[in-house]
């Protein structure tokens, strides 16, 4: 009896010696490289504040659009974004070389599977962004035309031509990932299917004769302009 | 100097013709209707003022389908003995060209500017085509100043109906004038004198094919004569009466092409107008005399039902163009004539906040510069329509007072504009003094290009 519960004793004591020789070691390492990440990452970051002034790159920013539309506040400077992006590499990286210390079957699996992943993580997300920089630039467009030229709901136009590039963005960027790529797809394709043949229905049924007033009402614009036309702007 | 373009025809022609004083350049595009007459005053003006001159008249045509060449081509100046009392020395060449590039009356003004240019010009004068007051005596006074007095840039002085030039009247006079420090009162107005110097200076440019290939091209020859120290001068040409508009021509791209053309001007010349204050006006020539003008009809409701479309609409781009207070008081006007007020007023501090405003934010570029421009179109026919409201039963002198009420608006609102023109974080600038301000001092005479 008392043989038995020490050969437990020793067979646990042997088994959590084994575990601490074998895992102690590898989770001070991570900690140890986690914390060199974190003070890298932290020190690149103060670094970059510090020297790079980035005055081209904040031009284009702004000229751009991309300042406003990551910060609406317009105050997204060149040096913040290069000093987040360099911390962030550098403590993922960090993340990455911990995991990676533990050097078993699947910390190896979700180092690889990550490091495999990361280029298209970087694709899927420059995708989403151009997404939402277009689908603002060409939907305040439209607003802007529709506002200008008298057309009924410009606002609705506007939100729905955004969210119909939104989306294309979304499908294009999921396909990168190869995310749910056959039901994106299929809802992509289904909802521009159904698009136009609520249009095509919306025009033809309805449509038809708003669409003849409004062209009526805008020759009636035109030639009372040119009824008026010695008034000029300039 | 930019190399010089010229399409195959008008270089065979200017070394036909190797050589002339003053060249009279008219755009045209479909205005058979009007292009003989001024063609014919164009005739008559220089026989008349300019006997000893040599001279070539060149249209420079934008496609017209209709007769606008022909009708260049073909104008006969009859009547000579009830016109001229000598006989001109040189007879005066006519040529006529069709433009290439960008299609605008600033294209068409380029092509006129390189042939003066080949031809070694002393004098240019550029007129429009449509216009029905035209008289000889407007290239003496356009041409005179450039070749007898030294001036650079003759611009235009007329009496226009007072719902005339709604876009001078309400942003560009007041805006360059405030900018500038100089009440040139026509900046826009479509008539220059223009001496070689100042041609090829505006040759030297590489901004051609921007707004500045369509209507932005008036104003960024006066800003360039104005902003680089040319001598600047007015000339007085009576009434300025015009063909019937083209009725497809967009008040929302003329206006997006002229104020494009203001600010994109404003940054490249902050240095120029950061430091200058108040205006000081500049010598006006001919005699000035009371005319009669056609009546124009004005569609107010209209102008105020585009306001209220604006307000309920456009609300994401107004609100990051215009500092918190200015889109407060809109939004409040908004209200007011969505309520159908009789007596709707946008007062003239309000408008000149808006203004500068939307100059700061395209500096900052808080909105891409076409939407902020084409969503100012609203904003302005409210202004508009606010201005034909408190002028309906006013009489040109007291109207030109109102313009000059909001001119001086514009001038005190300077140190404002100045603290918004880079955004909050630069707003220390407002107290620096410039690199290269050609400040004008009061007792001056004119500005100079040294």
């Amino acid at each position: 009896m008392i043989n038995t519960l020490r050969e437990i004793l020793e067979a646990a004591v042997d088994r959590l010696h084994h575990q601490v020789t074998t895992y102690l070691p590898s989770t001070l390492a991570a900690i140890i490289l986690l914390l060199v990440a974190y003070v890298l990452a932290a020190a690149a970051r103060w670094l970059i504040y510090r020297v790079f002034k980035g005055m081209t790159i904040d031009r284009f920013l702004r000229q751009s659009g991309v300042a406003f539309l990551l910060d609406r506040s317009g105050r997204l400077r060149a040096t913040r974004l290069v000093a987040e992006t360099a911390y962030w590499a550098i403590l993922i990286g960090g993340l990455l070389i911990a995991v990676s210390a533990f050097d078993t079957q699947l910390t190896n699996q979700m180092v690889e599977g990550f490091v495999l992943l990361l280029p298209k993580l970087v694709v899927a997300g420059l995708i989403l962004l151009a997404g939402a920089w277009l689908s603002q630039y060409l939907g305040r467009s439209l607003l802007v035309w529709a506002v200008n030229e008298n057309l009924p709901s410009p606002r609705r136009l506007a939100a729905a031509l955004r969210i119909i590039i939104m989306f294309v963005a979304v499908v294009v960027a999921a396909d990168q990932l190869s995310f749910a790529r056959n039901v994106f797809l299929a809802a992509f394709i289904i909802l521009v299917g159904g698009a136009v043949l609520a249009v095509s229905l919306a025009v033809g049924i309805a449509g038809s004769q708003g669409l003849r007033r409004l062209i009526e009402e805008k020759k009636e614009q035109r030639d009372s302009e040119g009824e008026r036309s010695l008034w000029t702007h300039l | 100097m930019a190399s010089i373009t010229l399409p195959h025809e008008a270089r065979q022609a200017a070394e036909v013709i190797r050589r002339a004083d003053i060249v009279i350049g008219i755009p045209s595009y479909n205005n058979g209707r009007t292009i003989g007459r001024v063609v014919q005053a164009a005739y008559a003006g220089l026989a008349k003022y300019f006997p000893q001159f040599t001279s070539v008249v060149i249209n420079s045509d934008g496609g017209s389908t209709d007769n606008t060449r022909e009708a260049v081509l073909s104008a006969r100046l009859e009547d000579q003995h009830l016109l001229l009392l000598n006989t001109p020395l040189f007879a005066a060449h006519r040529l006529s060209f069709p433009y290439h590039g960008v299609p605008g009356k600033g294209s068409a003004f380029r092509l006129i500017f390189q042939l003066a240019a080949k031809l070694e010009a002393k004098a240019v004068a550029v007129v429009d085509s449509d216009l029905r007051s035209i008289t000889p005596e407007w290239f003496d006074l356009l041409l005179r100043p450039v070749l007898f007095a030294g001036y650079d840039f003759v611009a235009p002085y007329y009496h226009r109906h007072k719902y005339d030039g709604t876009i001078t009247n309400s942003i560009v006079y007041p805006l360059t004038r405030a900018l500038y420090g100089y009440r040139v009162r026509q900046p826009i107005g479509g008539e220059f004198g223009l001496s070689t110097r100042l041609i090829n200076r505006y040759l030297q440019r590489d901004d051609w094919e921007t707004d500045v290939a369509r209507f932005g091209i008036d104003i960024w020859m006066t800003t360039i004569a104005l902003a680089e120290g040319f001598r600047v001068c007015q000339s007085f040409l009576g009434a300025k009466l015009h063909d019937a508009k083209d009725p497809s021509s967009d008040l929302t791209a003329m206006l997006e092409q002229v104020v494009g053309s203001v600010l994109m001007l404003m940054q490249e010349y902050e240095s120029v107008w950061w430091d200058r204050e108040g205006s000081r006006p500049v010598e006006l020539f001919g005699f000035r005399y009371d005319v009669g003008l056609d009546p124009i009809e004005v569609n107010v409701e209209r102008m105020l039902a585009a306001f209220v479309r604006g307000c309920r609409d456009l609300g994401e781009i107004w609100a990051v163009a215009l500092e918190p207070e200015t889109y407060a008081g809109i939004q409040a006007l908004g209200r007011q004539a969505a309520a159908g007020a009789r007596d709707f007023h946008l007062d003239d501090e309000l408008w000149a906040r808006v203004v500068l405003d939307f100059a700061c934010a395209y500096n900052r570029h808080r909105v891409a510069g076409g939407h902020l421009i084409r969503s100012l179109t609203p904003l302005y026919l409210a202004r508009v329509a606010s201005f034909v409201i408190e002028t309906r039963t006013l009489v040109p002198d007291q109207v030109e007072d109102k313009i000059e009420q909001l001119c001086l608006v514009f001038e005190r609102l300077k140190p404002y504009l100045k603290a918004h023109w880079d955004g909050p974080s630069r707003r220390n600038r407002a107290s620096r003094k410039p690199e290269s301000a050609a400040v004008p001092k009061p007792d001056s005479e004119v500005p100079r290009h040294d």
